[in-house]
C-alpha cells in the first residue's frame, strides 16, 4: 500500500519552495522568487499555505526603508519534507522494478 | 513556475533543481581573507624593519593596525548584509568560525601579556591555519586547505627559529595561507 503524498507538498512551487527553504538557513521573498521564477502574486499565495500548514516560517520585517519578507523552514516543514521524500523513493522503487 | 499534477519523477527533478540552484547561495568571503592577509603581512614585515633593522622598542605599535582592519570588516560585514538575499548553513558556519578565531586571538593576546610574546607567531599561525583550513573544507576550496597545511608546517618551523626569523615566517605564512588563496577566491566570484 502506498503512503499518500503530502498534498501541501505536492506542487511544484510549493515543493521548489520547500527545496530552497531546506537548504539554506533563511531567505528573503525575492530570492525564492529569483530561483523559482514565479510571479509575486502566485509565490505569495503559495508561502501563505506553507505558512498556514506550519511548514515554514515568515517574518516581516523593514530593510533600507522597505518591507522585507524571510521565510525559513520549521521542524515541522522539515519532517513533513523528508517523509514526503521517503514517499517519493517509494514509488520510484516500485516504478523500477516493473 | 506553473502549478501542474507532478509524477514522482517530476518532483524528485524539482528538489534537484532547487537544491542546485540553493548551494550557488555562498557570500563572497574574499574581502576578509585579502583585508586581514594583506595587513597582516604588512605588520609582520614592518615590525621586522622596525625590531631587527632600525632596532625600534616601538615595534609591537604595527599590531595596532588591526584595530582598522576590525572596523573595516565590520563596516563590509553590514553592507554585505544589507545585500545578501539568503543566508546559507555554509554562510552561518563560516559566521561563528571566524568570531571565534576572534576572539581566539584576542585571548592569545592576553595571555601573552602575562607570559611572554616569545613564541606568539607560532600559536597565531596555528589559529590561521584553523581559520584557513576549516573555511577550505565548507567551501570545498582546496587553496585555502593547502595553504592551511603550509601555515601549520611554517608554525612548526617557528619552535626551531628566533623570534627574528619568525616575523619573517608569519609573513610567509600569511601570504600562502590567506592572501594567495584570498585572490584566488575573488577570481572564483568573479562575475565572468
Amino acid at each position: 500500500m502506498f503512503k499518500e503524498l503530502d498534498p501541501i507538498l505536492h506542487s511544484q512551487l510549493r515543493l521548489a519552495i520547500m527545496s530552497l527553504l531546506i537548504s539554506v538557513k533563511e531567505a528573503e521573498f525575492t530570492f525564492i522568487k529569483e530561483k523559482t521564477n514565479a510571479t509575486a502574486g502566485n509565490l505569495s499565495v503559495q508561502v501563505q499555505k506553507l505558512k498556514e500548514a506550519g511548514y515554514i516560517d515568515v517574518t516581516k520585517e523593514f530593510k533600507d526603508n522597505y518591507p522585507n519578507t524571510t521565510c525559513h523552514i520549521t521542524q515541522q516543514g522539515i519532517k513533513a519534507f523528508e517523509e514526503y521524500v521517503k514517499a517519493l523513493q517509494e514509488y520510484l522503487k516500485v516504478g523500477q522494478s516493473r | 513556475m506553473e502549478e501542474q499534477v507532478l509524477t514522482p519523477e517530476e518532483s524528485l527533478l524539482v528538489i534537484q533543481a532547487m537544491i542546485n540552484k540553493a548551494k550557488e547561495t555562498v557570500a563572497d568571503n574574499s574581502y576578509y581573507f585579502l583585508l586581514w592577509g594583506w595587513l597582516t603581512f604588512i605588520a609582520c614585515i614592518s615590525q621586522f624593519v622596525l625590531k631587527v633593522i632600525i632596532n625600534s622598542p616601538y615595534h609591537p605599535v604595527v599590531w595596532s593596525i588591526n584595530i582598522f582592519a576590525l572596523i573595516f570588516s565590520l563596516v563590509h560585514a553590514v553592507k554585505q548584509q544589507k545585500k545578501q538575499h539568503a543566508k546559507s548553513y555554509v554562510d552561518s558556519a563560516l559566521d561563528y568560525l571566524w568570531l571565534s578565531v576572534m576572539l581566539s586571538f584576542m585571548l592569545f593576546g592576553f595571555v601573552f601579556a602575562r607570559l611572554g610574546w616569545q613564541d606568539c607567531y607560532t600559536f597565531y599561525m596555528l589559529l590561521y591555519g584553523l581559520g584557513s583550513f576549516v573555511t577550505g573544507r565548507l567551501l570545498k576550496f582546496p587553496p585555502l586547505v593547502w595553504g592551511a597545511v603550509v601555515c601549520w608546517l611554517l608554525a612548526i618551523i617557528t619552535t626551531f627559529t628566533s623570534f627574528n626569523v619568525n616575523m619573517l615566517l608569519c609573513a610567509l605564512a600569511i601570504a600562502v595561507c590567506y592572501i594567495i588563496p584570498g585572490h584566488l577566491l575573488r577570481s572564483k566570484y568573479k562575475p565572468q
